[in-house]
Parts: structure tokens; C-alpha cells; sequence
């Protein structure tokens, strides 16, 4: 449930105003969606390492939950992460504003909701998308009942908590809900997009084309080497840990024999 | 590979996705949010089989 939710919490509270939406006589709408949605200021900040580590530390300082700190956390890196696949990317390393972006998919959130989907499954990302759907096809085993009550049930309170009220075959469908959800999202836009409407299928780097896709600027020399330097010092940091880790193991096995 | 009650589960699901693809495409609006997934899953793979297990 945390995964899930880290995973959609960088665009839960702002896709609507990217798209905007009519409530009423009223029209709201963000003047330049782009900048709102991926943009300082703005709230692209939710597209940044930095906001999974607060939210983590929230979770787990305030809350006492872990799992639900690293969870959130994988969810939320992994959306910031893979955002950085289109042209506008996101800024990863905030409150530094640079845009990391490798631009394989064209971002088009600012054309509406329905250009938006109708691009998107037309180009790379929908087969980034279809990666993901084989890859839960072919770890179908972890949809089961049997790998529901033994390892996700276990392994986070939440559902016993939920168990109280609700009996665990709803837990089991609301399990489940996620990777049906994706799945038949994908189909039904793919069909909306290309049977019922004919918007082409451009998959080469950058696509599709068609569609008219707004860009961040490339990174500059100096920026890249700030990049790598970042990213240096986080592997540094990880094997660190590692290392120090395994030093206390096995000083403590040492100490015991 | 999966026991005969996991395909009847599996297409059982199948056919829930292809009723929610088919109103998806006629109406978009029901693609949008996972929220209105997961209410029309809790109905069809829960309430339903359990209301008709409790009918017959």
C-alpha cells in the first residue's frame, strides 16, 4: 500500500490543475502547466529525490512505520525516476532546479488530458508502460491469494489493521487493483487512441512527434559534472553503509563465538 | 504453472478488465483515477460473487 501510493503521490495533488478541470462557472486550469507541474516555482518539487526522503522520515519518526519509510520512499523515487524519461524530466536533485531528462518520450501534459494520453500511448512510453504489465504477467504468482497472506499481509500492519473491518477477500481484490488498473489502462487508451481515433504510432526517441511536446533544456558541462558528482556520492555513501554494516555483523558473530 | 481455481480466478478478472476497458473507451472519464478501478473491482470481484454465493 505505501509502494503504491509513493508511487502516485508526486501527481496526486497536481495533475488536475495541469489539466485543469471545470468545476461549476469555473474554470481552473495553471497558466503555464509545465512550469506548475515539473517547475520552481511550482510544485514540481514532488518529482524530487528530496520529497520521498521527508515523506519517509515523516513516516517514520512521526509514525513509526519502516515499511511504510522505505516503501513510500521506492514508490515515490521510482516515479520521480521514470518521469525523467520525457522531454521536461524532473528535478531529481532539488532544491537544485536543473531538469534531469533523457527525453525518450514526449511530455505533453500541457496540450489536456486527452492529447496527453493520445501521445503518451502512442509513443515510447507506452512501451516502457507494456514492459511492466509482462513483467507482472510473468511474476503472476505474486497476484495470488497464497503470496497475498504470506508475504504482503505479514509484512505490513495496515492490512491486519483493515482485516478488523473489512474481510480479506476485498483486501485481496484491493491488492490486486493496482496492476488491473495499470493493465486495462493501458489497453483502453491504446484502443481510444489508435481503434476509435487514429492518432499515429511513433515510437523512435523523443516520440511521438506529432504531438507538440514541450522540452527542457539540455544540461550543461558543468551542470553533468555536478550530476555525476551527486550521484558519486551517493554510491559512496550506500557501499559505506554497506561496508560498516558488515564490519558490526561481523564483529558481532565474532563476539558471540 | 497455475491450478485450474487460479485460471477461474485469472479469467474471472479477465472478464471484469474487458467490461472496464469497453466502458473506458466510451467513456474516458472512468480511466482517469485508480480510485474508480478499485470501486468497480470491489464490486465485481467481491460484492457480486459473494451476493450470488449467498443467493444460490
Amino acid at each position: 500500500m505505501p509502494l503504491l501510493l509513493g508511487s502516485y503521490a508526486p501527481d496526486m495533488m497536481s495533475k488536475w490543475f495541469v489539466y485543469g478541470v471545470h468545476i461549476g462557472g469555473w474554470d481552473l486550469k495553471a497558466t503555464d502547466p509545465v512550469q506548475f507541474h515539473r517547475g520552481w516555482p511550482g510544485v514540481g518539487f514532488t518529482h524530487s529525490l528530496l520529497y520521498g526522503v521527508i515523506w519517509a522520515l515523516i513516516f517514520w519518526r512521526v509514525f513509526g512505520s519502516k515499511t511504510w519509510a522505505i516503501s513510500f520512499m521506492i514508490g515515490q523515487w521510482a516515479h520521480a525516476i521514470t518521469d525523467t524519461g520525457d522531454t521536461v524530466g524532473t528535478m531529481l536533485f532539488f532544491p537544485w532546479t536543473i531538469h534531469i531528462h533523457f527525453g525518450a518520450w514526449a511530455y505533453a501534459g500541457q496540450t489536456g488530458r486527452l492529447t496527453d494520453a493520445a501521445a503518451y500511448f502512442s509513443g515510447p512510453g507506452a512501451v516502457w508502460d507494456l514492459v511492466w504489465i509482462v513483467l507482472g504477467i510473468f511474476s503472476w504468482r505474486v497476484l495470488t491469494r497464497s503470496y497475498f497472506e504470506q508475504h504482503v499481509f505479514t509484512a505490513d500492519a495496515f492490512w491486519g489493521r483493515a482485516n478488523r473491518y473489512i474481510p480479506m477477500t476485498a483486501l485481496l481484490v484491493a491488492y490486486r487493483a493496482a496492476f488491473f488498473y495499470g493493465t486495462c489502462r493501458w489497453i483502453a487508451w491504446s484502443l481510444w487512441a489508435h481503434v476509435v481515433h487514429s492518432y499515429p504510432y511513433d515510437i523512435s526517441w523523443g516520440g511521438p512527434h506529432w504531438v507538440h511536446a514541450a522540452h527542457s533544456p539540455p544540461l550543461t558541462w558543468p551542470q553533468l559534472v555536478g550530476v555525476g558528482a551527486i550521484i558519486a556520492t551517493g554510491v559512496a555513501i550506500f557501499f559505506a553503509s554497506r561496508l560498516e554494516f558488515s564490519r558490526k555483523r561481523w564483529a558481532a558473530l565474532r563476539s558471540r563465538t | 504453472m497455475p491450478s485450474k481455481r487460479q485460471l477461474a480466478v485469472a479469467a474471472w478478472y479477465a472478464l471484469a478488465g474487458a467490461v472496464y476497458i469497453a466502458i473506458g473507451v466510451w467513456f474516458t472519464d472512468f480511466l482517469l483515477s485508480f480510485f474508480v478501478a478499485l470501486g468497480y473491482l470491489l464490486v465485481v470481484a467481491w460484492l457480486v460473487p459473494a451476493g450470488v454465493r449467498r443467493l444460490f
